[in-house]
């Protein structure tokens, strides 16, 4: 019975207006989006290349030159890998830095020099730009906006005007039990919504991976399924929320206002309205206290090794001290680096944690999530370089010790091994993306998403079991 | 007649319950996101006189002209409240000169608290009211035809000896009389609360621009509704009017604004043109750099060093700064003494000398640089984002933002007009420097007989334009704005004659 309920849906909707609509509608979005895509993406990879093989051939000459020169100078620029799936969602990447800086050493004098540091570049605002402001037409948005309104278009009516035309009580009259009707009803829209959204994604992938400027592997595949599959419980979400109104709502005019309503804003204001309330609520930011506390450590350094930084002696004590005072101040540095990028992360998180209550919110978060662009993937990449600037240093000790004829004391050239090393044998950095890690983290979004779609349905179940026909 | 009417009409639309949502909505929207922009103004604003102040504070610690360095800074614009437009998003503070002619491009950005929080999309009461008044008037406007043939009143109302244009005007002044009433509601409670925050003064011109951005939306209303009757006249169905009406918003509103820079043909960079301009503001500079060694060569003190040898308590530093993106090229000397020995003070008057030469030579080449630096700016960036512009504005909600945007004063020109007082501050910087011969004192790079006099500096002081000004950067949108109004008018009514009923 259910399935006949949910064709004679479909065929109804097969025939609408709306359905022409939302399939001309889609397909040209996504068209847009594949174009504009292959368009841009090239230039990125290109970019992040030339700029990795810049980084790369720094850190060769570096170590053709000793084991010091790489323990001083760093690994140098660390970039992020552009995802490939940058067009399901663009997550504010133009905002977020792209690289982590692992190098500078600080130049005390000329011929005393530190070792080499994180340091977290800070989202760049660009001043310049002088012209409008444009969201990228990504799936984020296509699914996120449009998706969902074409959903409320299909179902605002579904219960309301078979009441104000009587065939409810009709249908009724039958020996169909309620919860038959309304899940057929519910499959015949989400199958047409299908119809044209899965239309519009396969035209899109069929473009993207045809194209010889973007390869997609096995796991962007899988990452692709899970972003269609959230789109299909994003949509069952609003196809929910429509089938409840129409429900209790007596006229279908009335219930297209307060769907839209609803819509414009739960989709449209609250995550920038929810993010804004966050950010006033959240202690503000000073980078001042850091600095005092930097320059005290500074002082507390100098004044416990100034004696021995300004000779040129080379015996292991004055060596072991100066070694130490590089090793301390990088330290320190880098940690404060990190406790500055850790409290404008927490922040970020704080108002991304309350925008939540939205559901485009949910789906952007996830979205970007497994498109591997946006915040978490960047504070993904942060952690991948921190492990790598571990990794370093570790390979500088470590090939040191091999050396019995040096001293041992990294960070100044007479204390290290002066032989040769391999460049093959220093690792390189690579940024990954773990699927895993992004599943794991974004379960409970999905979850949360479901968890609303199960309540929405129930919701809607229950008002059409009491409702008067 | 057309009275009776108009009131039929508009008795119909308050007593429903769209309207009641409309008032509803309108009004939660806008008062909450009201407050929220109140409180980040004030933020703002206390960031902007914190920065003045530490301006003012690092100004005066210098002892000698030549390092301080003069800054003035943008206050951000109340009316940013209404339309945020580039307030949020240019450079805020810029570096006064003799050096270089200041321009949007050498702006800098009070540090902010936490960059990433930009990531956040900002909202301003324009935003609101492009969503949700484009949606309340199609929802007004789709069964106002399509519903009455439907249900055969229309027919019922033509028997009597009434025109059909008196039909098509009772029922469009009563539409807009009541979804107006939402518009001016909300509008008039944002200035209100406005009003009682402490930290915003608003002068006669903020309150005719706010006038002006009532007007803006009631043209921008009307143009939506307009479509929805439009839909409503023609297709004389309600359902398939309301479906085509909440397509084309989607269309209008939601995708044409973020779509269409994506598609429309990037202007290639004009790298050209960019490395030509550059080429000849080195020049320029080189020149420049070739006289300066020249009048050092040829002194009566021998040596060429710049500093004159000068061995005194202090610092000292001269460089070439140059962007070649942005096109800007300066040079900078800063000597900074307390004190000197013996020795040094037979060389003072020759540096004296040089450095009065020097920076007369550095205002020459500035000025000149800006007279190549500004055209070359303009087609490099500005032109392309006009392009962009004129692209958005072929939908009705991008002539609604260009017009308000242009009432608040909020604008790429109203931002650029802080820019250009920044430039007349410049000459009287200048001619301030001129007339005390700061150029040639002592004090130009020591501060052991007596510290540079920084109080006579003239204030720099940012005035907005007067409302004229304003209104003639905004009128050309509105009047498209009208127009379509007009076309919609006439196409409607058109159709509504020549329909059968």
């Amino acid at each position: 019975m259910i399935w006949h309920i949910t064709k004679r849906e479909l065929y109804d909707n097969l025939n609408s207006l709306r359905f022409a609509l939302t399939t001309v509608l889609l397909l040209g979005l996504m068209l847009t989006n594949a174009v504009s895509h292959l368009r841009e993406h090239p230039k990125r990879i290109q970019k992040y290349n030339e700029a990795v093989i810049k980084s790369l051939d720094g850190l060769a000459s570096h170590t053709d030159d000793s084991l010091y020169m790489l323990a001083q100078q760093g690994p140098g620029m660390l970039y992020k890998k552009p995802s490939p799936l940058y067009f399901c969602a663009e997550g504010g990447e133009h905002l977020l830095p792209d690289v982590v800086e692992g190098g500078s050493p600080f130049g005390y004098s000329d011929n005393l020099r530190g070792v080499w540091k994180l340091k977290y570049p800070d989202a760049n605002i660009n001043m310049k730009r002088v012209g409008p402001d444009v969201t990228k037409a990504d799936w984020a948005f296509v699914i996120g906006y449009v998706l969902s309104l074409i959903a409320l278009l299909f179902t605002f009516d579904a219960v309301s005007s078979e009441r104000e035309s009587g065939t409810l009580r009709l249908m009724l009259a039958n020996s169909v039990p309620r919860h038959t009707v309304l899940i057929g009803k519910f499959l015949g829209a989400l199958i047409s919504v299908s119809i044209p959204f899965t239309l519009a994604v396969l035209l899109n992938l069929v473009l993207i991976s045809t194209s010889s400027v973007v390869h997609l592997d096995t796991e962007a595949w899988g990452r692709l399924g899970i972003i269609f599959f959230t789109a299909f419980l994003y949509t069952c979400l609003f196809l929910a929320l429509g089938l409840l109104i129409s429900t209790r709502v007596q006229r279908s005019a009335v219930s297209l206002v307060i769907l839209l309503l609803v819509w414009v804003t739960f989709v449209v204001f609250m995550p920038s309205t929810l993010a804004s309330i966050a950010s006033e609520f959240s202690p503000s930011i000073s980078s001042e206290p850091r600095w005092k506390r930097h320059n005290e450590i500074q002082d507390e350094l100098w004044t416990k090794y100034d004696k021995w930084l300004w000779t040129n002696r080379t015996e292991k004590e004055t060596l072991t001290a100066k070694s130490e005072f590089f090793t301390k101040d990088a330290e320190a540095e880098e940690r404060l680096n990190r406790e500055g990028l850790t409290e404008k992360v927490a922040q970020v998180q704080y108002a991304r944690a309350i925008t939540r209550v939205s559901p485009a919110t949910l789906l952007q978060h996830l979205l970007e999530s497994f498109a591997g662009t946006g915040f978490e993937r960047h504070l993904q990449f942060v952690e991948n370089t921190q492990r790598y600037a571990r990794q370093l240093r570790e390979f500088v000790a470590d090939t040191d010790k091999s050396d019995p004829e040096s001293l041992h004391i990294i960070g100044v050239r007479e204390g290290m091994t002066k032989k040769k090393i391999l460049p093959e044998t220093v690792p390189k950095f690579e940024d990954t993306l773990d699927f895993n890690k992004d599943f794991n983290t974004r379960a409970m979004e999905l979850l949360l998403l479901a968890l609303f779609v199960i309540v929405l349905l129930s919701g809607a179940y229950l008002a059409f079991v009491r409702a008067e026909v | 007649m057309i009275g009776t009417l108009i009131r039929r009409e508009t008795l119909d639309n308050l007593m429903t319950f769209r309207f009641a949502a409309a008032v509803f909505i309108m009004l939660l929207l806008v008062v909450a996101n009201t407050f929220v922009l109140i409180t980040d103004y004030e933020r703002r604003l206390a960031s902007h006189n914190e920065a003045v102040k530490m301006h003012q504070r690092q100004l005066q610690e210098k002892i000698t002209y030549s390092a301080g360095a003069v800054r003035v800074d943008r206050p951000p614009n109340p009316l940013s409240i209404f339309n945020v437009g580039f307030d949020k998003r240019l450079g805020n503070e810029v570096r006064i000169s003799h050096g270089s002619v200041p321009s949007l491009w050498d702006a800098n950005m009070h540090e902010s608290a936490n960059p990433f929080m930009d990531m956040f999309a900002s909202m301003d009461i324009v935003f609101i009211f492009e969503v949700i008044l484009s949606l309340l008037a199609l929802i007004f406007a789709y069964n106002a035809f399509a519903g009455e043939y439907e249900s055969g009143t229309l027919r019922l109302v033509l028997t009597h000896a009434i025109g059909r244009g008196e039909i098509l005007v009772a029922k469009y002044i009563s539409a807009m009389l009541c979804l107006i009433v939402p518009l001016l509601m909300s509008l008039l409670l944002a200035t209100i609360l406005l009003t009682t925050s402490a930290s915003i003064s608003l002068n006669n011109n903020d309150f005719l621009r706010i006038g002006g951005i009532i007007f803006t939306s009631i043209a921008y209303l009307s143009v939506f509704y307009l479509i929805g009757l439009l839909i409503s006249a023609a297709t004389r169905r309600t359902s398939t009017a309301l479906m085509s009406s909440m397509f084309i918003w989607g269309f209008l509103v939601l995708v044409y604004p973020n779509v269409i820079l994506t598609v429309t043909p990037r202007p290639e960079a004009p790298d050209a043109l960019r490395t030509s301009a550059f080429n000849q503001i080195e020049s320029i500079w080189d020149t420049f750099d070739r006289e300066r060694k020249h009048y050092l060569a040829t002194d009566d003190f021998p040596g060429e060093d710049w500093g004159y040898e000068l061995k005194g308590w202090g610092s000292r530093g001269a460089y070439f700064l140059d962007n070649a993106r942005t096109l800007s090229y300066t040079y900078r000397s800063t000597m900074d003494f307390e004190g000197f020995g013996e020795e040094d003070e037979p060389k003072m008057p020759h540096a004296q000398k040089h450095f009065g030469f020097l920076g007369a030579q550095t205002i020459d080449a500035a000025d000149r640089t800006w007279l190549i630096r500004k055209p070359t700016l303009e087609e490099i960036f500005i032109q392309p984002a006009n392009m962009e512009r004129i692209w958005l504005k072929l939908s009705p909600v991008g002539l609604y933002d260009a017009a308000t945007q242009a009432w608040a004063g909020t604008d790429l020109l109203g931002i650029r007009d802080f820019f250009h007082d920044a430039r007349q501050y410049r000459q009287s910087v200048i001619s301030y420097f001129y007339d005390n011969k700061v150029f040639e004192s002592r004090q130009w790079f020591s501060g052991d007989k007596g510290a540079a006099d920084w109080s006579g500096l003239p204030q720099f002081s940012f005035q907005r334009d007067d409302i004229n000004i304003n209104a003639k950067r905004a009128i050309p949108d509105v009047c498209l704005l009208l127009m379509i109004n007009v076309v919609l008018f006439i196409i409607i009514f058109l159709i509504f004659v020549k329909s059968e009923v």
